[in-house]
């Protein structure tokens, strides 16, 4: 195999380094490319990616907007009132 | 002119108030103190309005100006939680824990993110030193981009992906501490050999 083809392919290192950006879809079209291929046929690293995209979902959802509280509605329109 | 003013920024600022007050709270930990920086940031906003480029990305604008008000003036009076080790941050920390744990091989790991309880994974994050949980709440909450965040916090792009990286990375240890103490996970955590 020569230097260029293999660096045509990612491996399970490669997906390692590359996940965090993967999840934030911060990858170019190529990497992401390569970084889907190699999930096509490494179950394991498939299942720990879907994991962190799993996690990462589970966090937006369960840290969802908390509501302010009536007092802070209060304190913003006195403020609003009072600017000049 | 000053009603105009009034009109134009209260309108701005609306869709950004549960957001701002959320991020405040996870920030000081405390109701009082985030309502607190909420009103501040608002006012420091108002009064620098005049620097704010129409048309350009509010929402960030206004997350600089909280993140600012709250590292000047709140976060010294915040108490950090205790010293956080920065050993064995591995990559897919939280995955490779379950795994070798035997209870939870019977039924998914995704299952197990979903049973955990909203305070637990508001607890987790809070435990974080605040550098760390910032970046994490502004990408994973927020959905602001690495240059959104580099521009909100004032750091390099470097910076934040390795905060961000290591928060996360963090966040999992903390989750599976929780786990543990919480009883979502209750064998002896032999790892498989």
């Amino acid at each position: 195999m020569t230097l260029k083809q293999k660096s045509e392919k990612y491996d399970c290192a490669d997906i390692e380094r590359l996940v965090q950006k993967y999840i934030d879809s911060g990858l170019n079209d190529h990497e992401k490319q390569l970084f889907e291929e190699h999930l096509e046929y490494c179950l394991p690293c498939d299942k720990k990616v879907s994991f962190e995209l799993k996690l990462k979902s589970i966090i937006r959802h369960k840290m969802s907007h908390e509501v302010p509280p009536e007092n802070l509605k209060n304190k913003i329109s006195n403020l609003l009132e009072h600017l000049e | 002119m000053a009603e105009n003013k009034q009109r134009e920024f209260s309108e701005l600022i609306e869709p950004h108030i549960s957001s701002l007050y959320s991020t405040a709270l996870r920030m000081t930990r405390n109701q009082n103190d985030a309502e607190d920086l909420v009103q501040d940031t608002l006012y420091k906003a108002y009064k620098a309005l005049a620097q704010y480029q129409r048309n350009t990305n509010f929402r960030a604008w206004i997350f600089r100006i909280l993140v600012n008000t709250f590292i000047t003036a709140y976060r010294k009076a915040v108490k950090q939680p205790q010293k956080v080790s920065y050993d064995d941050l591995e990559e897919f920390f939280l995955y490779k824990r379950l795994d070798e744990t035997v209870s939870i091989q019977e039924t998914s790991k995704e299952e197990f993110l979903e049973s955990m309880f909203d305070d637990d994974v508001k607890e987790a994050l809070e435990a974080l030193p605040y550098q760390f949980r910032l970046v994490v709440l502004l990408c994973d909450v927020e959905g602001f981009s690495y240059n959104e965040i580099a521009n909100i916090i004032d750091a390099p792009l470097g910076t934040v992906m390795s905060r961000l990286y290591r928060g996360r990375k963090l966040l999992q240890r903390q989750l599976w501490d929780y786990a543990k103490k919480r009883g979502y996970i209750n064998d002896d955590f032999k790892a498989k050999v």
